[in-house]
């Protein structure tokens, strides 16, 4: 490397907007410069170089790419993030002070600025109110002293430092800050008129959506109604140790799936008591925007603010989602991803042939011996049902009780569903029981690109057997985003195991091929040559986004928010 | 940062191409990587339960025949040592045991007893090595029946699986399933019993 350069900014955010730079400080290591630039000295490009030859250090960069965004500076090569790597290092460990920057430092046992005067000039930057308050000269102070813990933490971190891994995480980061930086377009008059009608159309809207189950009083949701309702619907619930209904959310998630018409009950339930529709962030352009929080989940995942993000609330708030006029929006996904890489990493044909097939749950029945060799999707409708859910169970690692609750089967059926599976995809157990073993072992277990996971006191032996196809799930999409904005796609947002992108008309086509592509090309990477398939589904301008779990909430709403629109009119007049 | 920090770094980055996915890629074949292996520690004696599929080892190396005496309150099956065999010919049967499995993996020996000297042979283990040898090749669930004064045996219809049998030899299946219950001699605490001098 011809350089190294540790680089920070500083810049004033609003809610959904893009980041306004402040100030940089960077310091290259090898010549000693330092540079310390206010806002109106930034020119068109970084007063340092950023071809490969140049590393580029800082802490959660996709922060500092989003400025270089904001200025049109071109992205580094070559990026070397601490922030990934401190937690690759810790994930699954105890970190004491938390894996901000202070927190590492703290972690090495290395001097850090106090946490309390960092905030209040964080806050005053962010906010914009920090020229009353400070002088350029301590923003720019205050800046520096990020760079020289930034020297200190890379100094500790580096002899342990998997670098050519690091930059492919690093790599992310930017492809992280590129899909920020273009936020995911939305509805904002409809966000705006949600936002203003929401507290008077509740109670309304409990009426409504419980007309079909009659479990709520008021606004209290009554367990004993729920569970005659159940009782009618013939749906076995989960319950708790005590005996009681099970009525996590977690619980309602997945019963929705099993069971459809839990879905409304469930959308109600949560926007109740979760949604915080002024946090959902909707910048002035009609995006939303929000920090991805890369690698914050103990597989690597992305963990963005549930509140804020708009994948993350209630699925009938994605209705919201519009692509602006003259544009399309796709949401493209991995057909059965997880299964898909349990086979291909495990290495079982089997299983392989399965997702091949191209309907893996009717071709573990058929493998199984339970369902004939002709049989269709629409032939055998329930004993594929059977299968899915056996294979989704495996995949939450739930066990036969679990397993039949949710079909709503004694528990001698869902035993044998398992052990099918076992006896069907034998090398996929024994891959699975050897990572569990290997993680206990060794301490440790890691993805095809290095993000380890570390066997702490906490550690839970069912996440530890999910964590290969999660994590490399994760690196999959990971490296889909890089190739998909590197090659000029307009990613809005990554979710789970899919993306979603925006594209004029005349470019939807080639667009949405050239992403497939690179989530073709990703899965490869990942899966040593192994390909999955992937679906799409596109939205064209005026037409909105619609997630169907959540259609009848979202249409229960438009209908309340235009009545109450109405009545307000006919007040007026 | 002083100089001597600073070469450190910069030595070491002279890394490959950064991008290049194959270099980067590391091994998940945790099965050669884990090296583990599941050990045998216990190996029942007994008939299969009532409502078990079993499937029995096919291989004659995997099944024998012994000097065995029974603790019927007990329900256990004891080896006599072949030079105590004479000594104890009033006590003891012969019985073969078969390697058997269950539909859980569950690996047993499954003792059937052999005609008597004389040849003659009770139904009930007649039927029973019928629904051994049956096991070989499906898996049978072999239940009394009294009032037909035998053993009857139901075949699994289905395509069900084979079993994955434990890489053990017979001898040490044997080993680990009478360690505690091997018939040396005379005064072993079950003859004093048989012989009410326990």
């Amino acid at each position: 490397m011809r350089e190294i350069v540790l680089a920070d900014f500083e810049f004033e955010i609003g809610q959904g907007e893009r980041p306004v730079p402040v100030c940089v400080v960077a310091h290259e290591l090898r010549s000693g410069r330092r540079f310390r630039l206010m806002r109106d000295c930034l020119g068109p490009t970084p007063p340092y170089a950023t071809g490969p030859d140049t590393l580029f250090v800082a802490y959660y960069a996709s922060a500092e790419l989003t400025c270089y965004r904001a200025l049109g500076w071109p992205t580094p090569e070559r990026i070397l993030d601490l922030f990934c790597e401190f937690r690759d290092r810790t994930n699954g460990l105890p970190t004491p002070a938390g894996a901000s920057l202070l927190g590492a430092l703290a972690y090495f046992g290395l001097d850090g600025i106090g946490a309390s005067e960092k905030r209040e000039l964080q806050q005053a930057i962010g906010s914009g109110t920090w020229r009353d308050r400070y002088t350029p000269e301590e923003i720019l102070n205050y800046c520096e002293s990020d760079v020289t813990a930034l020297e200190r933490l890379l100094l500790a971190m580096w002899p342990d430092i998997d670098l050519p891994r690091a930059l492919l995480r690093g790599r992310y980061m930017a492809a992280a800050a590129a899909i920020e930086h273009t936020g995911v377009p939305i509805d904002k008059p409809a966000l705006d008129r949600l936002r203003d009608g929401w507290t008077n159309i509740q109670d309304q809207l409990i009426t409504d959506i419980d007309a079909g189950y009659g479990v709520f009083d008021g606004r209290t949701f009554k367990h004993d109604r729920f569970a005659v309702w159940l009782s009618h619907q013939g749906i076995p619930w989960p319950r708790l140790d005590s005996g009681k209904l099970d009525l996590g959310d977690g619980t309602f998630r997945q019963m929705a799936k099993a069971y459809p018409q839990i879905a409304p009950l469930r959308e109600l339930r949560s926007s109740l008591s979760e949604l915080r529709l002024n946090d959902l962030a909707g910048g002035h352009d009609g995006r939303n925007r929000a920090l991805l929080s890369a690698f914050r989940s103990r597989t690597g995942r992305n963990q963005p603010s549930n509140s804020k993000f708009i994948f993350g609330p209630s699925v009938w708030l994605r209705g919201l989602i519009k692509p602006p006029p003259g544009h399309a929006v796709a949401y493209i996904d991995w057909s059965q991803q997880e299964f898909g890489i349990a086979a291909a990493l495990s290495g079982d044909t089997a299983m392989q042939a399965a997702y091949q097939s191209g309907d893996p749950y009717l071709a573990f029945g058929k493998q199984a011996g339970a369902i004939p060799v002709d049989a269709t999707k629409t032939s055998h409708q329930p004993e594929r049902e059977l299968f899915k859910q056996c294979v989704l169970a495996v995949q939450y690692g739930m066990e036969a009780d679990g397993l039949a609750a949710r079909i709503g089967q004694p528990p001698i059926v869902a035993r044998d569903l398992l052990r099918a599976h076992r006896e069907t995809y034998r090398t996929f157990w024994r891959w699975s029981d050897a990572a569990v073993d290997q993680a206990m072992l060794t301490g440790s277990l890691h993805t095809v690109f290095g993000w380890h996971v570390h066997v702490g006191e906490q550690s839970n032996p069912r996440s530890l057997r999910n964590f290969p196809m999660q994590a490399n799930g994760a690196e999959m999409l990971r490296l889909a985003c890089c190739l998909a904005t590197e090659r000029g796609v307009e990613v809005c947002a990554p979710i789970h195991d899919a993306i979603l992108i925006c594209a004029p008309f005349d470019r939807l086509d080639a667009d949405v091929a050239t992403a497939r592509n690179a989530m073709a090309e990703a899965s490869r990477a990942i899966l040593s040559g192994f390909e999955l398939a992937t679906d799409v589904k596109v939205v064209r301008w005026p037409d909105r986004y619609m997630d169907p779990r959540g259609v009848v909430m979202w249409d229960r709403v438009e209908q309340l928010l235009d009545h109450q629109a109405i009545q307000a009119e006919r007040q007026i007049a | 940062m002083a100089e001597t920090k600073l070469s450190v770094i910069t030595a070491s980055t002279a890394a490959p191409d950064p991008f290049d996915l194959d270099s980067l890629r590391l091994s998940q074949s945790f099965t050669e990587t884990a090296g583990v292996k599941k050990l045998l520690r216990t190996v029942p004696v007994h008939k299969p339960s009532p409502q078990d599929f079993v499937r029995v080892q096919p291989s004659e190396e995997y099944r024998g025949d012994f000097p065995m005496i029974e603790l019927k309150d007990e329900r256990e099956e004891y080896i006599v040592a072949r030079p105590r065999v004479g000594e104890l010919a009033g006590e003891l049967v012969v019985k073969t045991l078969f390697t058997a499995i269950n539909r859980q993996g569950v690996v047993f020996l499954w003792p059937v007893r052999l005609p008597d000297p004389d040849g003659r042979q009770m139904e009930w283990h007649r039927s029973m090595r019928e629904a051994a040898e049956i096991s070989m090749d499906r898996w049978t669930r072999v239940k009394a029946n009294k009032s037909l004064g035998a053993y009857e045996m139901t075949v699994a219809e289905g395509v069900m699986s084979d079993p994955v049998w434990p890489e053990v030899s017979f001898q040490e299946l044997i080993k680990l399933a009478f360690r505690d219950r091997l018939i040396t001699t005379t005064d072993h605490p079950v003859i004093k019993r048989l012989r009410g001098l326990g």
